[in-house]
């Protein structure tokens, strides 16, 4: 079956003010082409491509949803065909 | 608005970054592999510290703009020439990292001789061979790497082995040469093959520096524009089909006695590269 | 002296002539046969040919012989690959990596390299590409021709380029144009062709031993790769049209200057002729002997040889031919040359032509009945 890569048009999580989260997944969106791979291979299913936004390629870039359920695994970026993704090891006890 | 946030680099160690020798965002489709095996291969020169000493040779078809992507000297080719100038390079700067960079149209139509006869002279260049089954960059017809009953633009009713031949498995082929050292298929269909695609990649290099023959690496990859599939759906193409009739693997690597199991000549005609 | 330095309308060097010792000079230079072919591979070697690329085809395999001995001599490249169309291909990689390239064919495997030509002159890419014409079109005949006149200098590959293309009409003038071809290419960064001819390849004469050598310089455009400085590209795509015309614009400059500053050419007995013969190669030396015969009969007949056939010496041609009641170019061919020398000489004075094709060599007594054929039906039109 085909697996579409899902998209979400629920709105950005911002952190509270005051109150900053880790963020393991940093996305260059002007280089994302909203292809979806890193979304299919993500294990914990922490990505989604964000149909709220468009870069100015017109792609929607993908989203990193879900800071805390991301294992920094990495397997988005050695899937990524354009390097739009940098990958941080969770500090302890961030 | 974009999606941004702000980075805590100083928080975590950094797992992965993009190459510094991927130097622009690239033109490719979204979803093509040309960008995964362009990356991986930035990541391998390096890791290997080659970036400084290494030539392009150019090819024409999608990555014919490779030299725009990745921060090498780079000299264009001719379709299908890419083989014999990569010879040129590296028989006059031998001391140099050479590879070239070819699709399925460019290698295995119009460049069939030139890399038969490279790979025959163990030429010690490394050759990258990307295989998505098509002609991408002219509008998708078909490629004698097409497989049989695939639609393309040149096979409108899928590929006629009657009339239209049968594909052309070149890594077989090119693994029967005695000049050949390192011979393998990989694919990028997920995280893990792509790990085993810059594995085969590194190791082509590391056989090109120790300077004993012809390595080459064939990256079976997707197109999903020519394909008419999403990204996902073609990397499902590839895995489920595509890998069927391509098998991967190492089919020559001579230090590590790795060769095609076939009657053998006499001692004074195999390879000269065997126990080295 | 090279032939580039010499002034216009200078006698050429030719092997034909007595040597200075018939003349009576102190002492005889050595000398010692060589085969053309030869000579043109050893002048290359002289002049610091890094990398040789051939195929065997007649009547030029005699050069890639000796390549393949000389080269590997001297430490330096030598590779015969499977076709002239690889051939070119390697040579085009092995100047971009900065090394001094000769590359030689004969007819049908030009053919083969026009593609790469074509990339070389848009990538600005410098290569010395020797024809040893043979008779055509198709796989033709072994025998001398000057059929590629057209070819080599209407730039026979794609697009807007042109190359310079050197005619010796000597082996010894062919060893001088080797080393001149290198430095044309070089000093202009592209192709370069001489055009030889079977008979020019396989015949032998006394040539001096001792070959000239040439410098090499570092151009600052070659790829030896990016270490401690910005990655460079050669490449002949630009895909804007604007990027395209800027490109050809310069290409075009280039050509001008060649145009402007390297015409070459010879002339014997031009002064008062009232017939001249334009000729080039082993025809010259035909035309040579056909201009002795009819100045014996009375006819003031003089050689005009062009010796870079393009740059074509139009003006040099215009100026040698006022006067004169005709011109006849003697050519190997249908009449290739004969077009160019038509377009120098602008109708001033009638332009025929005299040759034979195949693998034929007109004699010169056959270019003297042309000649008085031509004068002859001039003389009863009032001309």
């Amino acid at each position: 079956m085909a697996m579409h890569a899902p998209l979400v048009g629920a709105p950005l999580r911002r952190p509270a003010s005051g109150s900053h989260v880790f963020r393991p997944v940093l996305v260059a969106v002007e280089r994302c082409k909203g292809c979806g791979l890193c979304v299919d291979v993500c294990a914990p299913g922490v990505l989604a491509l964000d149909t709220a936004h468009v870069n100015a390629m017109g792609h929607h870039p993908v989203l990193l949803l879900d800071p805390d359920g991301c294992t920094s695994c990495a397997k988005c970026a050695r899937m990524c065909p354009d390097a739009a993704l940098t990958i941080f090891a969770r500090p302890r006890g961030a | 608005m974009t999606a941004t946030e702000p980075v805590l680099e100083q928080e975590g160690r950094t797992i992965y970054r993009r190459p510094a020798l991927l130097s622009n965002p690239t033109s490719y489709c979204p979803g093509c592999g040309h960008g995964i095996v362009h990356r991986v291969l930035a990541e391998v020169l390096e890791e290997l510290d080659l970036g400084a000493k290494t030539i392009l040779v150019g090819s024409v078809g999608c990555s014919v703009f490779a030299y725009d992507f990745l921060a090498l000297d780079s000299v264009e080719s001719p379709h299908g020439r890419a083989t014999a100038v990569a010879t040129g390079v590296k028989r006059v700067r031998p001391d140099k990292v050479v590879l070239t960079y070819q699709g399925d149209g460019d290698l295995a139509a119009i460049g069939t001789a030139e890399i038969v006869h490279a790979a025959a002279r163990g030429e010690r260049f490394t050759v990258i061979f990307v295989n998505n089954g098509i002609y991408g960059m002219t509008g998708g017809q078909m490629a004698p790497t097409t497989l049989a009953g695939q639609k393309t633009t040149s096979s409108p009713r899928g590929r006629d082995v009657q009339t239209q031949g049968y594909p052309l498995p070149v890594t077989e082929m090119l693994s029967l040469l005695p000049g050949v050292q390192y011979v393998a298929r990989v694919s990028v269909a997920d995280p893990g093959h792509v790990g085993k695609t810059k594995q085969a990649i590194k190791r082509a290099f590391e056989v090109q520096l120790e300077g004993k023959g012809f390595s080459i690496v064939e990256v079976l990859s997707t197109c999903p524009v020519g394909w008419g599939l999403t990204p996902s759906e073609s990397m499902e193409r590839l895995r489920d089909v595509v890998m069927d009739a391509y098998p991967v693997g190492t089919f020559v690597d001579r230090d590590r006695g790795i060769a095609p199991a076939l009657p053998q000549p006499g001692a004074a005609h195999r390879s000269i590269t065997e126990g080295f | 002296m090279t032939i580039l330095d010499r002034p216009a309308a200078a006698r050429p060097a030719v092997a034909a002539a007595p040597p200075a010792s018939a003349r009576g000079a102190h002492h005889v230079p050595d000398r010692v046969l060589m085969k053309g072919n030869e000579a043109i591979a050893e002048a290359a070697v002289a002049a610091g040919c890094d990398a040789y690329f051939g195929y065997p085809i007649t009547p030029q395999a005699e050069l890639l012989e000796w390549m393949a001995r000389r080269m590997p001599e001297e430490g330096r490249v030598f590779v015969q690959a499977e076709s002239e169309l690889a051939a070119i291909n390697m040579a085009l990689g092995a100047s971009a990596a900065g090394a001094r390239v000769l590359v030689s064919s004969s007819s049908p495997g030009i053919s083969l390299m026009a593609e790469a030509m074509s990339y070389m002159a848009g990538s600005r890419l410098p290569v010395v590409l020797v024809n040893v014409m043979r008779g055509g079109p198709g796989l033709g005949s072994i025998g001398a021709a000057q059929g590629d006149y057209l070819q080599a200098t209407k730039g026979h590959g794609h697009g807007d380029y042109r190359v310079p293309v050197l005619a010796p009409s000597s082996i010894a003038e062919a060893i001088d144009l080797v080393r001149d071809a290198f430095i044309l290419a070089e000093r202009y960064r592209t192709p370069v062709m001489l055009l030889a001819d079977g008979i020019l390849g396989q015949a032998m004469e006394p040539v001096a031993p001792t070959f000239k050598t040439l410098e090499k310089g570092r151009p600052d455009w070659i790829l030896d790769g990016a270490a401690g400085r910005a990655p460079r590209v050669l490449k002949s795509l630009h895909l804007r049209p604007e990027d395209l015309e800027e490109h050809n614009l310069a290409l075009q400059a280039v050509y001008a200057q060649i145009e402007k500053t390297e015409q070459r050419w010879a002339g014997e007995e031009l002064d008062g002729s009232e017939v001249v013969l334009v000729a080039y190669g082993t025809a010259a030396r035909v035309a040579r002997t056909a201009v002795e015969r009819l100045r014996d009969g009375g006819i003031r007949a003089g050689l005009f040889r062009p010796i870079t056939l393009w740059p074509f010496p139009a003006q040099a041609l215009r100026d040698a031919a006022k006067g004169a009641r005709a011109v006849m170019t003697v050519e190997m061919s249908a009449g290739q040359m004969v077009e160019d020398v038509r377009l120098a000489i602008e109708g001033a004075v009638p332009v025929s032509h005299h040759g034979r094709m195949g693998g034929m060599v007109p004699s010169p007594d056959g270019v003297v009945d042309a000649v008085r054929l031509v004068l002859a039906e001039s003389k009863e039109a009032g001309r």
